[in-house]
């Protein structure tokens, strides 16, 4: 049976041109960047040039910006806990309710260790509100975090607005955006518009590199201390030794996402919009999450009313196609997506939502295959389901009032 | 989170959505018995029903001929339900024989659960027991003169600990007792008391303080840090002379009375977001909205205005 991949904010499948290029640096390219001797040369050179080339990607003039971590979780924990210490006189720290765990766990953790933490609420479509933000900015806020794009809804913050309201209020704010799900698919420039961004999270298996490489952006001057110490690595900014192969990797992805980016863009929009359309049409009781907002090109959230999300996954699954789920029961606890509970998607609704992310690789073939079993699938569910009446074919007549109830 | 079933739960699964025969989909028609458990908030819900052969003078040995269920929930649940209606039809059992069925007899019949998923047999043995209670209550059987625990008002008079999942203590307690649970990660499993926002575990009267009465105190279990709040308030920029009350009301009056008109003359209008100390957070509205002009617009005639009105230390941001 063909693998329909569909799950690309999980994560990428590793492009072979990224193979090929990190090839070298596991066989005759092994040596370490900080020896002396002339090949570990060729190796520290490697490591320039992948830094050179993400920082041009994403207009960083100096590429001594650019830190490699093992992976955005890492970038991101160094970005917030290396703000609050190295800001011990500020207490409060702005981000969002819809945070990647990477980010909202760290500023919980935060939070019990006495800072004062606010999570900024978004509305229906998934959008924030820019006044309760500013309302929220404060003379003791050390650090706003809030993430570029989500990962389960695909909906875009204004970065660019949100970080320069914060640096024109009190340019010692430091403001940091986890980009794991932008980067590669929007236009960032560090140096242009998004210039008020002091720390920048990303990492490589967002973007069709391996697992195991991530990247900090760090404006040069941000009051920031480091999370690894014990080396003199990326200026002892994070230490270790540098990950030479997946460094060259990523800066491979980047340059790959990066060619031909609007065709593919534009060809990822396509195939998305159509599944949108095409499951909007043939699924009754059905509501696409983050639709009236931006919205990354790639991702579809939808939530299929009076069903349960991992009889939908495992069903598809059965039919080779790789998906996500907000549900419970998918979630390894028992509490369903906060991102869409957040949103105010009545909470049996987020039990049945289903994430399809797409990529370059994915075809036309793919998302026909995708309209062609998946209405079925829900259909089959519904049938076994105690809100859905069979025979009128529709929900039982009090399922709609339980829809709406929240706890 | 990868799954973990058994082929006998993956089998059951797949024969249920394709309704191949044999399968108990569905609701009885005017039960002899009827149960549900769970509710669409939770997650998942089960409604069981079954039918008897009535023993014609004594209901006693009525004996379960057909058992249905219908179910909201994910595969294992779906498997579940599945098994117990298996069970139930096999066994030739009367209903209160049928009480015997328990989680574990579900778990053992699906060839084991994961851990973190037997909540959905237990769903199934709390479904048996609610329906068995309605058969007994349209039979006219005392059950409890028979012996049987019928956890009378549990739900309504006990105190909730969990709120996410409405369970209460004395529920919980029961629970705890007959399932054999010792850690709080194997109550989340069994009943999902715990599960969602976690913030029973460790309070006073919580999932820790029932275990710890159930079954004695634990040693060296970690205290929880009590959270601290000492970030205050204070100036964002230089102090100003007038208290921000004042200060705020100097502002508005200058933009109503001297900047709205000179903007409304184009149709558009001024929206101030929030003013902290000295810095003024607006927006353009009306006709003005989204126009090019609007940042020189702001800096020209708004702040120049307020600077030249109310102070000069004053400094608009554009929202």
């Amino acid at each position: 049976m063909r693998t329909i991949y569909a799950d690309n904010n999980a994560t990428t499948r590793i492009a072979p041109e990224v193979y090929q290029a990190m090839i070298p640096f596991f066989t005759e390219n092994y040596f370490n960047p900080s020896s002396m001797y002339e090949p570990a040369q060729n190796t520290a050179v490697a490591v320039a040039r992948a830094r050179e080339g993400i920082a041009g990607y994403l207009g960083v003039n100096d590429p001594k910006q650019i830190l490699f971590t093992s992976c955005a979780t890492e970038s991101n924990n160094t970005a917030i806990l290396g703000a609050a210490k190295a800001n011990p006189n500020r207490r409060h720290i702005i981000t969002t309710a819809v945070e990647h765990p990477a980010v909202l766990e760290v500023c919980k953790d935060l939070q019990r260790n006495g800072y004062e933490v606010t999570f900024l609420p978004v509305d229906g479509d998934g959008n924030l509100d820019v006044r309760a933000f500013v309302r929220a900015l404060r003379a003791d806020t050390l650090l706003v975090t809030i993430m570029h794009a989500n990962n389960e809804t695909g909906v875009i913050f204004p970065i660019k607005q949100l970080s320069r309201l914060a640096k024109e209020t009190d340019p010692s704010i430091i403001f940091h955006t986890d980009a794991t799900q932008s980067v590669g698919k929007l236009p960032i420039d560090l140096g242009e518009d998004y210039r008020h961004v002091d720390l920048l999270s990303f990492s490589g298996h967002k973007l069709h590199a391996p697992k195991g490489i991530g990247a900090l952006f760090f404006r040069r001057g941000t009051r920031c201390r480091p999370f690894m110490i014990g080396g003199h690595q990326e200026e002892g900014r994070r230490a270790g030794t540098e990950n030479v192969p997946y460094i060259v990797g990523l800066a491979k992805a980047l340059a790959l996402a990066m060619e031909n980016h609007e065709e593919q863009e534009t060809r990822i929009r396509q195939l998305r919009d159509h599944l949108q359309q095409a499951l909007e049409q043939k699924i009754p009781h059905a509501q696409v999450t983050g639709k009236a907002a931006p919205r990354l090109a790639n991702t579809l959230n939808i939530s299929c009313h009076y069903v349960e999300g991992e009889g939908m996954l495992y069903q598809l699954s059965a039919h080779g196609i790789c998906a996500s789920s907000g549900s419970a029961c998918t979630s390894g606890s028992l509490e369903p997506s906060h991102v869409l509970k957040a949103m105010n998607v009545p909470f049996a609704a987020v039990h049945g939502s289903v994430r399809f992310s797409f990529s370059r690789y994915n075809t036309q073939e793919d998302i026909d295959h995708i309209i062609e079993v998946f209405p079925g699938i829900v259909a089959n569910l519904r049938k076994l389901s105690p809100y859905w009446d069979n025979t009128s074919n529709m929900p039982q007549p009090n399922a709609e009032d339980l829809l709406q109830r929240n706890r | 989170m990868a799954w973990e079933y058994s082929e006998k739960t993956k089998q059951l699964f797949m024969d249920a959505v394709h309704g191949k025969p044999g399968t108990h989909l569905g609701e009885i028609e005017n039960p002899d018995g009827f149960g549900e458990h769970g509710s669409i908030a939770c997650g998942d819900a089960l409604r069981f029903t079954f039918r008897v052969k009535r023993h014609p003078t004594d209901p006693m040995k009525d004996v379960i001929v057909e058992a249905r269920y219908l179910t909201f929930g994910c595969t294992s649940a779906i498997a579940a339900s599945e098994a117990l209606c298996t069970l139930i039809e096999q066994g030739g059992y009367t209903p209160i024989e049928a009480l015997k069925v328990q989680n574990r007899d579900i778990v053992e019949f699906l060839g084991g659960l994961p851990e973190q998923k037997i909540h959905c047999s237990v769903m199934g043995a709390e479904a048996l027991e609610a329906a068995v209670f309605d058969w007994a209550r349209k039979r006219g059987v005392d059950l409890e003169r028979l012996g049987v625990d019928i956890h009378a008002d549990e739900q309504e008079e006990g105190r909730i600990v969990c709120k996410c999942f409405s369970l209460s203590e004395p529920y919980l307690k029961r629970k705890i007792k007959e399932l054999n649970l010792r850690t709080i990660p194997e109550i989340t499993n069994a009943v999902k008391a715990g599960g969602a926002c976690m913030s029973c575990h460790h309070v006073p009267g919580g999932l820790q303080d029932i275990l710890d009465q159930t079954w004695g105190k634990e040693k060296d279990r970690s205290q929880i840090m009590p959270a601290i709040s000492e970030a205050g308030e204070g100036a964002l920029t230089e102090d100003s002379s007038l208290s921000p009350y004042l200060f705020a009301k100097q502002v508005e009056r200058a933009v109503d009375e001297y900047i709205r008109p000179m903007l409304q003359r184009d149709g558009g209008d001024l929206e101030i977001i929030d003013i902290k100390n000295a810095l003024i957070y607006c927006r353009l509205a009306g006709a003005c909205a989204g126009c090019a002009g609007a940042a020189q617009t702001l800096k020209t005639i708004v702040e120049q205005t307020l600077k030249e009105v109310v102070d000069d230390r004053i400094r608009i941001i554009e929202v």
